[in-house]
């Protein structure tokens, strides 16, 4: 089945700014925030996000690792 | 909602009544965290094996709160915990054996998590103070159970492989009618529980769940109302008639590591 990777951010307190934290692969939105939730349990998140990494536009570089966001499947990464 | 419970005033067999429910919730939790941890490893991505470790730490962790209810009502929860036979558990039937392949744990999550949470909510609208405050917790972690189960439902049922859709929806078909019945459960023992103010009635139970599971179910070809709840029951449990097979039972009691409980 087809997957996508998703972004993971978060912040332990609500004045901090959100940080990446790492990512999951997933098979749509819903089991993407599931995954994060429970792969990066470590913390107390006070704010958890996730953004399929499709939808980052890199804005200076064309290098980076979101710059290749796409499906799980194939080395994307 | 009336004022809490006064169970030291209960009569014997609602009591009696209070003891089984709790002890099937219990009992679920603990089985259904067993029959996760089966899939740590076997899962179909490293995340969702995560996923199924954490959901099965979520599960003995409910199970361990609710097992400590019985203490309010003159039970020791370690004995209760540790020292029964396999025939006396009470979680429900789908839990008697190992989840075969990963469209049943799918349909685990979904019918099973999802009929126990149906329970436990209106459990903890009832009168039980200790339901009331210790269940809202857990079905806070079972959002994320329930909202993985129908991802992954709705991923299985519109498959384009035949097989993984025959294995679902037999899956489904297999786990519900015993679902039903524990569900919709409307003994002597469960109408006890209804007049005390513990639980809704069966009719309330069982319409919830069913509004619950009907559209997601409808996509593996399912129509949830059109299936009937299992005739067998066993009024001593608030269960069918068979039981958990030895290994998980022996699993859950802990026997093999018996000589170095530390409770």
């Amino acid at each position: 089945m087809r997957e996508f990777v998703y972004d993971v951010f978060a912040r332990k307190e609500r004045g901090e700014a959100l940080a990446h934290i790492g990512y999951v692969d997933a098979l749509d939105d819903e089991t993407a925030k599931v995954y994060a939730w429970k792969t990066y349990d470590e913390q107390n998140w006070f704010e958890m996000c996730v953004v399929r990494r499709s939808a980052i536009i890199p804005v200076n570089r064309e290098d980076g690792p979101f710059a290749r966001g796409g499906t799980a499947q194939g080395g994307t990464r | 909602m009336s004022e809490y419970l006064d169970t030291a005033s209960l009569d014997a067999p609602t009591t009696a009544a209070l003891k089984r429910l709790i002890l099937s919730l219990a009992d679920s939790k603990r089985l259904m965290g067993i029959r996760y941890s089966d899939w740590l490893l076997g899962a179909p991505s490293i995340e969702t094996g995560i996923a199924a470790s954490s959901m099965c730490q979520d599960e003995w962790g409910h199970a361990r709160l609710l097992y400590a209810m019985l203490r309010d009502l003159g039970e020791d929860p370690v004995a209760v915990e540790h020292e029964r036979p396999d025939e006396a558990y009470a979680s429900v039937d789908p839990l008697d054996g190992p989840f075969p392949d990963w469209a049943a744990v799918v349909a685990g999550m979904v019918l099973v998590d999802g009929a126990l949470s149906v329970v436990l909510a209106s459990f903890a609208e009832g009168r039980f103070e200790p339901a009331t405050t210790r269940v809202p917790k857990m079905l806070s972690e079972e959002a994320f159970h329930r909202s993985l189960g129908v991802a992954w439902y709705r991923r299985l049922a519109g498959s384009d492989a035949q097989e993984a859709r025959n294995l679902l929806r037999g899956a489904t078909e297999s786990m519900l009618p015993s679902l039903l019945a524990w569900v919709g459960a409307a003994d002597a023992a469960a109408v006890s529980l209804v007049e005390a103010g513990v639980i809704a009635d069966a009719a309330t139970l069982t319409g919830a769940f069913r509004h619950q599971v009907r559209d997601v179910l409808s996509e593996a070809g399912v129509d949830v109302d059109a299936v009937a709840a299992a005739d067998a029951w066993d009024e001593g449990r608030g269960r069918g008639p068979g039981h958990p097979d030895a290994d998980a039972s022996e699993r859950a009691r802990g026997d093999r590591n018996r000589m170095l409980f530390v409770e």
